[in-house]
């Protein structure tokens, strides 16, 4: 096996979990991710020395995943609604996927949506996702503070507290 | 870095974090699948005629690449379409990539299928990535209509065609997209895109806008191309 061909071996061995994880976070849909995910990295590989020099590849794969996944919802012609937010309704049996968290995450705009899973389940700080994104870090953080406010308010309205619920 | 970070003070992205990390992910295919695949859209790609036109817009409107090929073919996407680019197959046989410059452009994506076209790209937004020296062969890479490469003219007037063909890329180097958003200068306020040949192994990146002649330092007239699109003619 070559050196680039090695390289390529290790890093879908190590990003695999974190990379599917991030595009069922923001789909909601387990097995399209798995199939987003390994189109993904079929076309990494076809372009691994470009990709490998990325300075974030698994973000390559993860947007990657995520476009190749809007594409194939629009030639299969599915009637699960998009929302307007390029993302599906979730599949059954999408275990784990259903909380009320996570359909949170999938309601934010497209951009905030991007932000928060490159920052949670990708690792990367605000500059390496402000480079990704070809934004400025300020407008990275600006995403992240409205994202972080819209899922606090769609938990509180989802989980409503005691306090909520004081007779007066 | 000593900055506020929104991510370690929130508590819902680590719960977010908490929720994903139990659900059980799906098991990872054997390399030699993905391997397969990947050779697969080689073969699709270089069956495809080569072959593709960038067209610089008016104010207002989008930069369009038009790539001919045999799309449509099972498994290559009829559309692609994301907020800052669409690539669309016709019917007729030609593809067209749109860019809307009102909308930040997807560097990663559109590297992504530009090769998926077997056009090798460094598409970068706010820089312009070149090589010294710079490398030969851009004419025969890439052509322009009306005035040929080299210095485009503002928006005003007939729209310049740019056609690029991937067979021609000189081994060991790669097409370099620059876009900016200009701010000063006598075309503040428009954007501008550069295009030329980089030394793949060997390029450095620069976010100063090239200035005079819309082409980097190094690259003489025949070896780029720079439009202005957007922002208001005439200004």
């Amino acid at each position: 096996m070559s050196k680039d061909e090695s390289g390529f071996a290790e890093f879908f061995q190590e990003s695999w979990d974190p990379c599917v994880r991030a595009v069922a976070a923001s789909t909601g849909d387990l097995l399209l991710a798995e199939e987003q995910v390994a189109e993904a990295f079929a076309r990494a590989w076809t372009a691994w020395r470009k990709v490998s020099r990325h300075p974030a590849p698994r973000a390559w794969i993860v947007r990657t995943a995520l476009n190749a996944g809007a594409s194939w919802w629009r030639r299969r012609s599915r009637e699960l609604p998009l929302d307007g937010h390029d993302v599906a309704a979730p599949s059954k049996g999408a275990a784990g996927l259903d909380t009320a968290l996570l359909a949170a995450v999938r309601r934010l705009p497209g951009r905030q949506r991007e932000v928060v899973v490159l920052r949670v389940f990708l690792d990367l700080d605000v500059e390496a996702t402000a480079r990704e994104l070809g934004i400025a870090p300020g407008t990275v953080r600006a995403h992240l503070s409205r994202a972080v406010a819209a899922l606090r308010s769609e938990l509180a309205h989802a989980n409503p507290t005691e306090a909520d619920h004081v007779p007066h | 870095m000593s900055r506020t970070d929104p991510m370690t003070d929130s508590p819902e992205l680590r719960e977010l974090q908490e929720a994903m990390s139990g659900v059980a992910m799906p098991v990872r295919p054997p390399l030699e699948a993905i391997t397969t695949r990947g050779r697969s859209h080689r073969r699709r790609r270089l069956s495809a005629v080569a072959g593709a036109s960038v067209a610089g817009a008016a104010a207002g409107t989008a930069l369009i690449l038009g790539l001919t090929g045999l799309l449509g073919h099972a498994g290559v996407p009829k559309e692609v379409k994301t907020a800052s680019f669409m690539i669309v197959s016709h019917a007729n046989g030609t593809d067209t990539l749109t860019i809307n410059p009102s909308e930040l452009l997807n560097p990663s994506q559109l590297e992504g299928d530009l090769a998926q076209y077997g056009i090798p790209a460094e598409v970068t937004t706010g820089s312009i990535c070149t090589s010294d020296p710079a490398p030969a062969g851009f004419a025969q890479v890439v052509s322009s209509s009306p005035a040929g490469p080299g210095t485009a003219t503002p928006t005003s007037g007939a729209q310049p065609t740019i056609t690029i063909d991937p067979s021609a890329i000189p081994a060991g180097t790669e097409l370099s997209i620059g876009d900016f958003q200009l701010s000063s200068g006598p075309n503040a306020g428009e954007q501008q895109a550069d295009f030329v040949l980089i030394d793949a192994s060997s390029y450095t990146c620069s976010s100063t806008p090239p200035s005079s002649g819309i082409l980097p330092s190094g690259y003489g007239p025949d070896d780029g191309i720079g439009l202005l699109y957007g922002g208001q003619s005439g200004s």
